[in-house]
This record gives structure tokens, sequence and C-alpha cells, in this order.
């Protein structure tokens, strides 16, 4: 299907939705295809070689009332089409009124410019290319003398996407992205202990992978955490990873600002705005014009151009610090942010982030930790804060103990327990150097007293 | 039963010719064509959110050699690029082949030709939206209608039906035709700026009887009923606890600490705490543990629909059926796909599952389950004299590596000289699963024993799981809380 389809399909959809239904305040249609290719690794091996494609397509249909109808499929022919539009106008007759729908978007003048998100040698990569990448992980944990297995992948994706909408609105976009991951079991040859370590990169073009470095990360990880030990209950420091950052601060406050988590006050953020939640090194903002970061895009998934927004400065949440798409500005009578985000063509647009940044500070992470007497180093935790209450308790998965400025073992059964708030205003170091994980950029950080519930007891 | 017509496209003679194109380039091959439809009805503070329907299918065409798979995905079953999806599974697979180190070949299996089509009594499609519709708002209207501290209702109700064509190599041809249903529902309340939210769900395999079950109609009640008890709860003292763990949070445990292990790709890759353990002792002797992801499974539970994790086959052609995976304490078998079947040198046992024939079939479970034995909750709790009772759990997590889990529970109480104290909130568990099954001090009886619905993620593919168990006893487990 190429482009002068799209376009005739989506017109007949249009004209199809206002002639049968009379009621129909605004419309859009969103057309995706994609293709794809992955190497996956298991035992240190390459296992599976798989390509794929898909193209399908959702309707949404609103009324006057603001009842929303939604439907999609991936059968691309023009019976399937008319009748997927015939059921979104179904649903949409069985939905509740929502005064709160103001409109989809109108057509936009000007979109922002953002390069690198689309790169050829991905667009036409055959699986024989990327070979080199997956082979250089293998190579990474085979030459290791405590590796003893890897599972990983190298996977990359083209894909080309159409928004049309009653209000006029008709764009279309390329982009591209590729991604390489790494998990590497390590074990310790004396105690016989097993300890496993994960990391990724994820980028709009090829050149930019570095598989080397993605299998070495992983294998630090996992050295890191071999040889665990319990400790006693304690009120000490801790100092985050990028890792640690993200799980702790930059995935809670994205779901918090969330407007639509916000407008239904399932967010422990609710009613801080304007407020000082966080000390002044705590700096966040939502930044989609970032030139070939895999957050980036030059428009939503409505169609509204992406800006840089910030959201936290020296503490405060900003009063603008929400993230919208056109339902929820509607519904507080601002402009959307460009942060509608869908997963694929089968869902209706929620909301999400686009590159989400803690700002780096201006000391080494190496002086953090040789400034830290006695205190804690958190990399990762499965848990993930309660939103709505902001209360954190969890299990340290990979962390360790500092003593003296330095790094020692490596935690068992130790769990940490803290209200988001009180980590916010407990920042009180942030390091210059940063990570890059996917849409999200974290420096190293500092807590300055959390409460760690020890498995020595 | 039937027969989409996309999937009549793939008859004996595109068989024929598949069979052809395979010839001696590939030593197996499979095709998984998919036909979906369903609707999803998704309500939030008695409003509609999304109310939506879709068409879709999937295709998924692997080959296999000597050690490397070869995996292709089309959306679309027409003949032409059925065949041309095999001759790139099969590039692909010569490929993977050429470079991989680990060489082993599938263990032929027994031809399978047959359809299956589960038990429905009202059929999903014969239901009128409107009907369905009423339904949420009526759930809707119970939760927010229940106190005036519920502050948010959300009610999701998902219907779905699924055709699937199986072929393999060795001459499978089997039909599955599955209708489900999922109604969901969530619960927050608040009291003075305090927060507090439940969860339930009720799913199973079968057609719209299963929202008309007295547990489906209770839902949203019990869900605003437990968020409303919630607000008067303290956030517990850490320390080591005697803990007794309700039904669901068992089968959970059960679940993700300790039946992820059993799964033999993460054996193979070195993942698994319990590589090599077969035959040994590895929990208390009072521990069995099966799964069985058969159809009838329900019966123990009085259903009139089955278990959402069932199935008549696996994604492999395999025909589900009862695993043992320990028994008296001693671990007796892994689940197992094709391949780890064949490399270990074991007959299959039906536990290849894709989430959508666009992916591959890993090693996954079904349903999975501690077998109950004599103790009455009553007496559990009166043998008790200081610990905590946790029921429900709002995630859980584990390590394979290590077998160091975790678990939030929703609801506990404080169990002090043998009686239920008051009410607790956001309890975390932690331990190794190892150590936990070799500390469990009594198992519920069979009246205790029950099961809960979930959907389990691995590798990026989340498939219909059930577990289930009765209440247990686990000595010296470290408990968390934000005091």
């Amino acid at each position: 299907m190429d482009n002068s389809d799209i376009h005739s399909l989506a017109e007949f959809c249009l004209k199809l939705i206002e002639t049968e239904s009379p009621e129909i305040k605004c419309s859009d249609i969103f057309f995706e295809k994609s293709n794809y290719i992955n190497i996956e690794i298991e035992e240190n091996s390459i296992k599976n070689s798989e390509t794929g494609e898909d193209n399908g397509f959702s309707i949404r249909v609103i009324n006057k009332n603001g009842s929303l109808g939604f439907a999609y499929s991936n059968k691309l022919d023009k019976t399937t089409i008319g009748k997927i539009c015939r059921v979104a106008i179904k649903m949409m007759k069985v939905a509740t009124p929502d005064p709160d729908f103001k409109n989809l978007p109108g057509s936009f003048k000007n979109y922002p410019v953002v390069r690198g998100l689309f790169d050829n040698n991905l667009k036409y990569l055959q699986i024989e290319d990327s070979l080199n990448y997956v082979n250089d992980l293998i190579k990474i944990c085979k030459e290791d003398e405590m590796a003893i297995s890897q599972s990983g992948n190298f996977a990359s994706s083209y894909s080309k996407t159409y928004i049309f909408n009653s209000n006029g609105l008709n764009v279309s976009r390329k982009e591209t992205s590729c991604l390489i991951s790494s998990n590497i079991i390590v074990k310790d040859k004396v105690s016989k202990e097993t300890s496993s370590g994960y990391e990724r990169q994820i980028e709009r073009s090829l050149s930019r992978l570095n598989a080397i470095n993605v299998a070495n990360l992983a294998l630090e990880d996992a050295k890191g955490n071999l040889n665990r030990k319990k400790i006693k209950n304690m009120n000490v420091p801790v100092i985050l990873t990028p890792k640690g950052v993200i799980s702790l601060i930059l995935r809670p406050v994205a779901a918090a600002i969330n407007a639509e988590t916000f407008q239904y006050k399932r967010s422990f953020l609710v009613d801080k705005r304007g407020e000082k939640i966080g000390s002044e090194f705590l700096n966040i903002e939502d930044n989609g014009l970032i030139h070939n970061a895999a957050g980036s895009q030059i428009f939503d998934d409505e169609g509204v151009p992406c800006k840089n927004k910030k959201i936290l400065e020296n503490g405060n949440l900003l009063k603008t610090g929400l993230l919208h798409n056109s339902y929820t500005a509607g519904k507080e009578g601002v402009e959307s942010t460009g942060n509608a985000s869908r997963s694929s063509y089968i869902s209706i647009p929620s909301i999400g982030i686009t590159n989400f940044i803690m700002k780096p500070g201006d000391i080494n992470f190496e002086e953090i930790i040789k400034d830290t007497k006695k205190g804690i180093i958190l990399n990762y935790t499965g848990d993930s804060p309660n939103i709505s209450t902001g209360d954190f308790s969890g299990l340290i998965l990979h962390g360790n103990l500092i003593k003296d400025g330095e790094v020692e073992e490596s935690l068992n059964e130790t769990m940490i327990g803290i209200n988001l708030i009180d980590l916010f205003q407990n920042i009180d170091a942030v390091s210059k150097e940063y990570r890059v994980y996917g849409a999200f950029q974290a420096p190293w950080v500092r807590i300055k007293s959390v409460s760690v519930i020890g498995g020595a007891n | 039963m039937e027969i989409s017509d996309e999937l009549k496209e793939i008859d004996e003679n595109l068989i024929n010719q598949l069979d052809q194109i395979a010839n001696d380039k590939a030593e197996y091959w499979d095709i998984r064509a998919e036909v979906n439809n369903g609707t999803s009805l998704d309500f939030t503070n008695q409003k509609s959110k999304e109310i939506s329907s879709f068409e879709i299918i999937n295709c998924g065409i692997r080959a296999f050699k000597n050690g490397g798979w070869g995996f292709s995905v089309l959306k679309d079953l027409k003949r032409e690029s059925i065949k041309i999806g095999l001759q790139k599974a099969i590039k692909l697979a010569i490929l993977s082949e050429s470079l991989t180190k680990i060489k082993f070949k599938i263990d032929q299996n027994n031809s399978l030709i047959q359809n299956y089509e589960s038990n429905r009594k009202k059929n999903l499609e014969d239901i009128d939206i409107d009907y369905k519709i009423n339904l949420v708002k009526n759930h809707e209207k119970i939760a927010s209608d229940y106190s005036s501290y519920v502050k948010n209702t959300h009610t999701l109700y998902m219907d779905g039906h699924s055709q699937t064509l199986f072929l393999n190599s060795f001459g499978s041809n089997i039909i599955q035709d599955l209708s489900f249903l999922r109604l969901f529902c969530m619960v927050f309340t608040n009291k003075n700026g305090a927060t507090q939210s439940s969860v339930n769900s009720v799913a199973g395999i079968g057609g719209y009887e299963i929202a008309e079950t007295e547990k489906a109609v209770n839902l949203s009640k019990k869900t605003a009923q437990e968020a409303v008890e919630l607000l008067n709860a303290k956030s517990p003292v850490g320390g080591k606890l005697t803990v007794i763990a309700d039904s669901k949070l068992t089968g959970t445990i059960i679940h993700e600490a300790f039946g992820h292990s059993c799964e033999a790709d993460l054996v193979l890759n070195n993942e698994s705490i319990l590589a090599g353990m077969i035959g040994k002792k590895v929990a208390s002797e009072k521990v069995t543990i099966i799964d069985n992801p058969s159809m009838g499974q329900s019966k123990r539970f009085n259903l009139p629909y089955e278990l959402f994790g069932s199935y008549f086959v696996d994604d492999e052609g395999i025909p589900s059926q009862k695993t043992i995976i320990i028994e008296n304490g001693v671990l007796k078998n892994y689940l197992h796909n094709l391949e780890t079947s064949s490399r270990m040198n074991v007959p299959p046992n039906g536990h290849g599952r894709a989430s959508v024939s666009s992916e591959r079939p890993q090693v996954r479970m079904g349903f999975t389950y501690l077998e109950p034995k004599d103790w009455s909750l009553e007496e559990i709790i009166e043998d008790t004299k200081d610990g905590i009772l946790c029921e429900d759990f709002q995630y859980g997590y584990t390590d394979p590596t290590t077998g160091n889990f975790q678990f939030k529970c929703r609801i506990s109480f404080k169990i002090k000289d043998g009686e239920r104290k008051e009410i607790m909130r956001d309890v975390s568990l932690s331990g190794m699963i190892l150590e936990a099954l070799n500390k469990i001090s009594a198992i519920g009886n069979e009246k205790t024993f029950n099961y809960s619905v979930g959907m389990c993620g691995k590798g990026g593919q989340h498939v219909r799981v059930c577990d289930g168990a009765p209440y247990i006893r686990i000595e010296d487990v470290t408990v968390g809380g934000l005091n």
C-alpha cells in the first residue's frame, strides 16, 4: 500500500463517517505500517532470526455530546475499512456523553525540525548486516572468565505513520529505531553464587549502537552483585545510579504529571503545582526536540507538534508542568503539549513522555561516593512507588554497601522505604555524568537519609 | 464449528506446496494463522473512556534447522504471502544455523489432526453491545455508590474470540477456537488526603455466562469494600515474621517466585536456581506443585466455564496435560516446549505458548498450583502466636538467578496470640524462594483452596494464566513497610 492509496482510503473514511452519522463532531484516522528485524541470543549463541511486518489502522469518532467510539483492524481492504468505520460509529452511539471532550486538533502551519529520527541504513537493513552487533555481544561474554551465559537481542524497525482528521489535519512521518540488549549471567568460581546484569541501548540510527559497551556494562552490573550479604537496619544516605533514578524519580514523576492521572486525582502531586516539592537539585524536563534521540518526534500521535517543556525547576513543580493530549488539554482549557501517545494503531491516544530528562549537576559521581562515609548504592529494584500516595517500599535487587567512600559488598534481602516527596526534598547531590536509556536521561543522585531494612535482624 | 473464510484459504493444496518448499531445506516448520475479534469497554467514573471493537489477523511462520530458528511474521493470509513467508523463515533458519554454537534436532512427535472448540453457553457475538455496556455501567454505579470515600472507579470489560490454525511438518493440522471474557474492576478511595485502592478481576474461557456468575456480579462491590477497609489500615513495622498467606498470594508466589524457575528455557540459559536439581529435595515434604492447563480443571471450583489459563493444545500443537513439578518436596519435572524437551531428551509437556501467532512460542505456565493438605484456616490462625495474615497482592517479582523474591500484599491483618487483629496495608514480603518453600509450617485444606487469574509477562509477551493454592503459613519471612 503506497502513499496515494492511504490518502484516498482516509478520504473515503472521513466522507463515509460524515454521511453515515450527521451527529459527528470530529473523527481521526491513524495508519501505521512497519517492518522489523530481530535476532535473539540465548545461551550466548544466536538462536533465532526474525523478520516481520505490520500494517493497520484505527478510527476514532466523537459526536457532538463528546461520546467516543473506536475501532481498528489490520485488514486493509476497502470493505473492511468501511465496516470498521461503521463499527466505530456503532460504538460511539452506545458510549456515554462527555462534555469535557472539546475537539481534536486542527491543522498546524509549522512543525519543528528534529534531525536524526530516520536512518536509511535501517530502512533497508538486511538481517545479515546486523550480525556484527550480535557477534560483539557474544564475544564479550565468551571471553570473560566468570560469565556463564547471556541472553539478548538486536532489533531494528522502520515505520511510517499517517494521521488524518476531520479538522483538516493531514500529516505523516517516518522513523527508524534500533536496539541492543544484553543480560549476562556470571558465577563466582569459589562461592558458586550466580547473578545477572542487564543493559540496553536504543538509538534512531545504526551507527550510534555500541554492542561492546552494552555487553561490558551488563557484565559489570552482574559482577557487582555477587556474594551478597545481609545487613542490619540503618538510616543512611542512598545513592541512586541512573537506573535507580529512572525507577525512583523519573518514571514516578512522569506518571504523576500525566494530565489524565492528575485530572482523576490519582497522583501524589495533585494540588502541588506551583509548590516546591524537592531540593534545588531536582530539575526535570520533557523534551521532544532533541536530535537523534529515541524519544524525539516531530508531532505526537494526534498530529500535534512536539516541544520542550520544563516540569520541575530547582525543586518547584511548575504550574505548566503537566503532559497533555488534546482531550486533557481541552478539559483544562489549555493547549495540548504534544504528548498524545499510542502504543500502536490498536490504541486510543493516551499520554506519554518524549525524552524525559533529569538535569545533571556539577560534580563527578565518584566524588559523591567518596564523600559518603556510610551508605548504600541502589542500582535497581523491581518495585515501583504507589503513584497515588507517593509511598515507596521495595527490595533492592542490585545494590551495594558504601563504607568510607568505597563501594563494598552487594546486598541481599535489603529493602528501603520512603515517601517520594521526602526523597525529592532530601536530594543533596547530583552528578554531572548521566546515562541515556531510551527516552530517559538520568544522572547519579544522592538522597541524604533513607530508612533501610536489612535481612540480618 | 464454523471455520472463518480466511483460514479456509489454507487448504490441502497449499499445504502440499508448503511441504515442497520446505522439502529438505528445513528440518521442521510450523505455521500459526489466527483470526481474532473482540470488544473492549473501558469506563472511568461512570463515563466511557474507550468503547472499541477490533478484527485482527496474525500469522507467524517458523522454520528450524540444526539448532537455528527462523521466524517470519505476516499480516495477511493470502496463499502467496504464506508461501513467501515460509521461504523467508527457511532462509532465516539457515542463517541462524550457520551462526549458532548449540546444535540439536527437534524430536519427531505424533501428528495431531483435530478441531477444538471451547464450550460457551452464551455466544459473545450474540449479546448486544448495549447489554454489555449496561453491565459495565451497573458495576461502575455499585462501586461509586458504595461509600462517599470512593473517589475513582474503573471498570474494564474485554471479550474476544480467536480461531487459530496450527500446521506443522509432522503433519499436524489443528484448529483451536476459544472465546474468553475478562472483567476488571479498580476502586480508589480517599480519606483525609490519604488514597487507597483495590483491584479484582474475573476471567475465563467461555461465553457471556462468565459475566453472570456470582463472583462476577459481586466484583465491584467487593473491590469498593476492600478499598474502603484499607483507609483504616496502618503501615506495618518491618522485621522477621511468621506469615499466613491466602490462596491468591500463595498462588502468585508459587507462580512468580518458583514457577518461572521451572521453565526449561531459563534452566538451559543458566537463569534458573533449579538447574541440575531434578530428583533433589527443594522444598518441605509437605509441598506438591502441579501445572495442569488442560480443560476441565474449573470443576474443582464449581465454575460454569473453563479456567482462564486453560487451552486444548499449546502453540506448538502439543495437547495440554498435567505435569507434576514438585512431589512431596522433590523436584520431578520442568515445563517444556518442543525445543527444550528435544534438548533435554524428555517428552514435550505442552508449555510452548505465544501471546499471539505473530510471536514465537516460549516456555510458559498454564494453571500452576500448590496441592492442599489438612489445616483449616481457623486452625492455622489459632496456632500462630505472633504473625501477619496477608491477602491478595499488588505486584511481585523475582530474580530467577538468585531466587530472591519480593511481594507487595494488598490487605494484611496482624495476628496476635491466635487472633486476627488490626488491618494493615502495603506489607511487603521478601526472601529466597527455596528457603521459603522449606519453611512452610502449615498447608491449608481443600476448603481453603482457591485460584486466581492473570496475564503473565515474559520476553514482552503476555499470556493468560491461572494459579491456585490453599492458605499456607511460612516462618521467618522478611517483612518491610514504610515504618
